[in-house]
């Protein structure tokens, strides 16, 4: 192999074995990370068995003994597909701060002065905190029974797969963040300033009264807040796991698919230019 | 310098005239030289000579101003991926991952160099036992002492076939114990692999076995020359000196004024030769306690080229532009 230019497959399979490398590299480092598992556990059954359950009585409309619109499901059900995202949420966020690790104990050298290419490099990483993320999304599917939502064999692949694809959106995004935020204190930081707003405004918490036009929607809800929710890509996301979980779609289900894809496009392909740039 | 090699693929690196300038500090100025298969080459210089800059350029982390670099006659600017495949690096600061265990690290680093399954484990094991780090295998790198992970991460620089060792300050901040170690690994696997070795260095006693030094500084190289070469073209023999008296010490000092280059309490330092030591003892050879003559050696070497020592200085304006400048440059904090 002295000289010369090596063959493209032989070329190939080093970018394969090195992406496998590095995906599994980042999965080890999850598992061994005690605090992220226990964050992964404790928060779905925070939200769904304490929140979900307290407030699902409230959830009827009958507030105050005026009716003003009824969906046709718990609110547990209803925020179930939400705290997968929120799980989701968290976890490929947090797991962009390896970024920083890597870069900041040299980890990140050694890969740099390996034959991968950058994009080996990212997409391992990626996918790595996708897989993280998916599993920590599964951790709540778990609690499925808990918010009686049966789970048929037909919407489990649709779940899972929009979940992932959620995940990887959502990993890339972290490591845009990263590499704009370079200390570990100023990425936590932004990392809640972005992953809870986000989260409150695509209407995972509270539904848009699918019943109302638009118009009237604006009545009920201050302006402001109808604007926030629509701009919020996240609520397509929810919204399209939602379709999955419960067949409840306040949009098109599509729609969803189409912004998730998008998101996940153009957030790792903005990760990658950063990652060439530096 | 010498003309650039026409054949400069015989060389396992091969530096054409590279230049890198960091704002206005130039850290490399037109460097070009050889090195030769097979061979264990020394980079000397002080801090912020430049040394870690051209590691950097030669295994792609930094992109040179001007100038060509080959490894194993491929261009690194051209074909990046091909070059490092051939590289093997040890990196002044650690660059393990500390939660994985050593041997998930090996693992690690077999499977992003594309070794095959077989090769990896054997190669692992081997390496593992040149380093003697065998009975941690399955110890979290965290639990390692520096002078391990430095050890660890020499082993790591060779599970894939790395044609071209390149090692930056490899015995920094460690222990005499653990530097003598570490170049006795670097010999051992120069006599059971075929492979080309380039080492960083401030530390003058370390390159004497080398074959062949460059002895750089602010980014220009003033010599390269196996050591005895060196020692025998720019190599001043010294007498080290201690008069009897204040008073002796002045007539000395007024005496051979154009020979001191150092006077440290009332012990001086004069450049020597077999006719000075002969007038000399004859003139003030009662007056003096004692004598002694030093043989030329790299650090006198180092001392001529350059006109000043080459350890205990702190860091100057210089070395911190360039030591920012290695970190990436970043204004963050």
């Amino acid at each position: 192999m002295n000289g010369g230019a090596m063959h493209w497959r032989r070329r190939l399979m080093v970018q394969l074995g090195g992406l496998y490398g590095l995906w599994l590299r980042e999965v080890m480092r999850a598992f061994r990370d005690t605090g992220q598992l226990i964050g992964g556990v404790s928060r779905p059954i925070l939200w769904v068995l304490i929140l979900g359950i307290g407030l699902n009585p409230y959830f009827r409309g009958e507030v105050y003994g005026a009716v003003t619109f009824v969906v046709p499901f718990t609110y547990l059900q209803f925020i179930f597909p939400a705290v997968i995202a929120l799980n989701i949420m968290f976890t490929s966020v947090q797991s962009a701060v390896s970024v920083i690790w890597d870069r900041e104990f040299g980890f990140l050298r050694e890969v740099l002065v390996s034959p991968l290419s950058r994009t080996t490099v990212l997409l391992a990483k990626v996918l790595g905190g996708t897989t993280v993320a998916l599993l920590h999304g599964c951790l709540v599917l778990v609690l499925a029974r808990f918010a009686d939502i049966p789970i048929t064999w037909a919407d489990l692949p649709k779940a899972l797969g929009l979940m992932a694809l959620l995940a990887f959106a959502l990993t890339s995004l972290g490591v845009v963040i990263a590499n704009r935020i370079r200390s570990f204190q100023g990425f936590g930081i932004f990392s809640n300033a972005v992953i809870l707003p986000l989260y409150f405004t695509s209407s995972s918490i509270f539904p848009l009264d699918p019943a109302l036009s638009r118009a009237q929607t604006r009545v009920v809800y201050p302006d402001w807040l109808v604007t926030l929710v629509e701009w919020n890509p996240l609520t397509y996301a929810v919204d399209a796991l939602r379709g999955a979980l419960i067949h409840y779609n306040q949009f098109d289900p599509l729609l969803g698919i189409g912004i998730i894809v998008t998101a996940c496009v153009v957030l790792f392909s903005v990760a990658l230019i950063d990652f060439y740039r530096t | 310098m010498a003309q650039p090699d026409p054949a400069p693929s015989a060389d396992a690196i091969h530096l054409n005239a590279i230049s890198k300038r960091y704002g206005r500090t130039l850290a490399l100025d037109a460097v070009s030289f050889n090195v030769r298969d097979q061979e264990l080459f020394a980079l000397l210089g002080p801090n912020g000579a430049g040394k870690t800059t051209l590691l950097h350029i030669l295994c792609t982390i930094l992109r040179p101003d001007s100038g060509t670099a080959l490894i194993d006659g491929i261009d690194v600017a051209k074909n990046p991926l091909e070059a490092r495949q051939r590289l093997g690096i040890v990196f002044q600061e650690p660059s393990l991952d500390d939660r994985l265990t050593v041997r998930e690290n090996l693992e690690l680093h077999g499977l992003v160099y594309g070794v095959p399954r077989k090769l990896r484990r054997q190669r692992i094991e081997e390496m593992l036992a040149l380093v003697e780090l065998s009975d941690w295998a399955s110890k979290p790198v965290r639990a390692l002492s520096s002078g391990m992970k430095r050890r660890l991460e020499i082993a790591r620089a060779l599970i894939h076939d790395s044609r071209i060792l390149l090692l930056d300050e490899p015995t920094v901040g460690l222990d005499a114990q653990t530097r003598d170690r570490i170049w006795a690994y670097l010999r051992r696997l120069r006599a059971e692999r075929d492979i080309t070795v380039l080492v960083t260095t401030h530390y003058i006693e370390e390159v004497e076995d080398c074959d062949r030094v460059c002895i750089i500084d602010s980014g220009k190289v003033l010599a390269l020359d196996t050591p005895e070469a060196l020692k025998r073209a720019h190599g001043q023999s010294l007498v080290r000196l201690t008069p009897t008296a204040e008073a002796d010490l002045e007539a000395i000092t007024a005496r051979y004024q154009d020979r001191l280059t150092a006077r440290k309490g009332n012990e001086l330092t004069l450049v020597s030769d077999d006719a000075f030591i002969t007038a000399f003892l004859a003139e003030f050879g009662t007056r003096i306690t004692a004598l002694k003559v030093e043989v030329p050696s790299l650090e006198t070497v180092f001392l001529t080229l350059t006109g000043r020592e080459l350890r205990d200085r702190a860091a100057g304006a210089r070395e911190q532009t360039l030591a920012f400048g290695k970190r990436g440059g970043e204004h963050t904090r």
